[in-house]
């Protein structure tokens, strides 16, 4: 199976050679999507990891326990719906149609067809878009 | 037969008069035909939510000891007007903030202050014999304030263009983001369910009207700004291009924030959402027949974006029906079309008001003045010289 996953580095984790566990020890393929890291040296890495069902969560639980943080995502991209009007401006520049009116002219996130360009995040008035990378 | 407001507000009084919005309005005179749907509707709701520039807040803040001539003021770090008397300011909504720029401007103090929530006062002055005090620095509250209300030069366009891009440079405005080589189109309208679209000859919009504006109740004060009436029409009278405008006015105290928001144009500026709600009252034949338009009568035009000229070329003229189909056929290219402003939550301004009604908490209000029809537009000519 494939599985994006973002992961959140604290300081003292980064340095630490996670990676190459993940490849030896639960047999998992990465792609590196995005990577980050700011000026107090935490991390932040969005993977799309491919293996056996059974490897990925043991991989994860690997990564909990070396106190670094995962989150299942689809997307890079979250809409806050408290502060979403649902004015329509984000699908002006979602060419792939992740975010799109439904017929009642509800925005709707169909957050795995996100292609994470980002540019709903500077097109939304309401600053409802957060990009989590 | 006809109506009279008086016998409409007696009608809402007694719990008995009939409230459907714009758009249920259209199956009734299908069904019903123009006149026997004018004698069994009573009022019909319309609503708009969108962008609207052209608005701000008058705030009195009350006088402090000693007393201050307030000269420089900014709220939360933006600028509002020193121009009034010593505790009266104007608060434009596009006017950005010192520290955050665009991303937190006028209209956020507006929709911040609507919230309930303390926002930064800070004032300075030269200091007078009648009012020493020199600088303030303070927190208030919508509350702490003597008045408060929003007074907007022009807001609930009737009619609006549709924006593209022609260039092949990303152009970010504020028809929001315009893709090159024509990559999408934007609009902004409530279409059928739009104030001033079902009112196009403003034979019950007029100085007074009561509306529903920002949550509470308001009025429309005067035509807006760039008042446009002698704009082209269909044979109907439906305006082709930007026509009328209003300027409305309510207190910001019975506001709710959910309807007053500020929003961000990227790499153009602040703008504030505003949701208002105007009833047609159903008086006669003729205006029933204007209220049940659909959103395949109504007409705008694509204009590209890209030309920075005052006027812009026309692409196409289009109906709001296929803008809202999602995509609009270009020189043989289908186009992406989005909304900008709201349908969604002016539906549920369109209900709120008709619940006003239903419930006897809001009567009409018969305009005290008509607006002028035929009323165009000037633009700027620069002159030369230095002096004159």
């Amino acid at each position: 199976m494939t599985k994006k996953i973002l992961l959140s580095f604290p300081q003292k984790a980064a340095g630490q050679p996670m990676a190459m566990e993940l490849i030896k020890t639960y047999h998992l393929d990465f792609n590196i999507l995005k990577a980050f890291i700011d000026d107090n040296i935490k991390g932040t890495l969005l993977l799309e990891i491919k293996g056996e069902e059974a490897d990925i969560e043991a991989g994860i639980v690997y990564l909990r326990q070396h106190q670094i943080g995962v989150r299942d995502i689809e997307s890079v991209v979250e809409v806050d719906p408290d502060k979403c009007v649902s004015c329509g401006a984000c699908t002006a520049v979602c060419a792939v149609g992740a975010l799109e009116m439904t017929a009642d002219w509800s925005l709707i996130h169909h957050d795995d067809k996100c292609l994470e360009c980002m540019l709903c995040v500077k097109a939304c008035p309401m600053r409802a878009i957060h990009a989590l990378i | 037969m006809a109506k009279s407001y008086q016998e409409i507000n007696e009608k809402i009084a007694r719990g008995e008069a009939v409230v459907v919005t714009a758009e249920e309005v259209i199956g009734i005179v299908k069904e019903r035909g123009v006149k026997e749907a004018a004698d069994y509707v009573d009022v019909v709701t319309t609503a708009t939510f969108g962008p609207m520039c052209s608005s701000g807040a008058f705030l009195n803040f009350g006088h402090s000891d000693p007393p201050i001539r307030m000269g420089e003021i900014s709220m939360n770090g933006v600028d509002a007007y020193g121009g009034l008397a010593a505790v009266d300011t104007y608060l434009g909504a596009t006017q950005p903030s010192a520290d955050k720029g665009i991303e937190y401007g006028g209209a956020h103090v507006i929709h911040d202050l609507i919230a309930g929530k303390e926002v930064h006062l800070v004032a300075k002055s030269q200091g007078t014999d009648c009012y020493p005090r020199t600088e303030l620095d303070t927190w208030v509250k919508l509350e702490d304030l003597n008045e408060a209300y929003l007074f907007n030069p022009r807001n609930v366009y009737q009619n609006y263009n549709a924006a593209i891009n022609g260039s092949s440079q990303r152009l970010y405005t504020y028809m929001g983001i315009l893709q090159p080589n024509m990559g999408n189109i934007t609009y902004s309208t409530a279409g059928e369910l739009s104030p001033l679209l079902n009112d196009p000859l403003l034979k019950t919009i007029g100085m007074g009207t009561r509306i529903f504006f920002g949550g509470a109740q308001g009025h429309v004060s005067w035509m807006g700004t760039q008042f446009n009436t002698a704009c082209p029409r269909d044979e109907k009278g439906y305006p082709q291009t930007p026509g009328a405008t209003l300027a409305l006015i309510g207190n910001m105290k019975e506001m709710d924030p959910k309807y007053i928001r500020g929003a961000v144009y990227e790499g153009y500026g602040t703008s504030m959402f505003v949701g208002v709600g105007i009833p047609i009252p159903i008086l006669n034949e003729e205006i029933m027949a204007f209220v049940a338009v659909e959103n395949k009568d109504l007409y705008t035009n694509v204009i590209d974006y890209s030309v920075p000229k005052k006027a812009k070329p026309v692409l196409k003229k289009v109906s709001y029906a296929e803008l809202r189909s999602g995509s609009v056929d270009i020189n043989g290219k289908n186009i992406r079309t989005s909304p900008l402003s709201s349908l969604k939550m002016a539906r549920e301004i369109a209900e709120e008001l008709n619940n006003w009604i239903k419930k006897g908490e809001f009567f009409l209000q018969e305009p005290i003045q008509s607006f002028p029809m035929g009323n165009s537009l000037k633009g700027l000519e620069i002159k030369e010289g230095e002096s004159r």
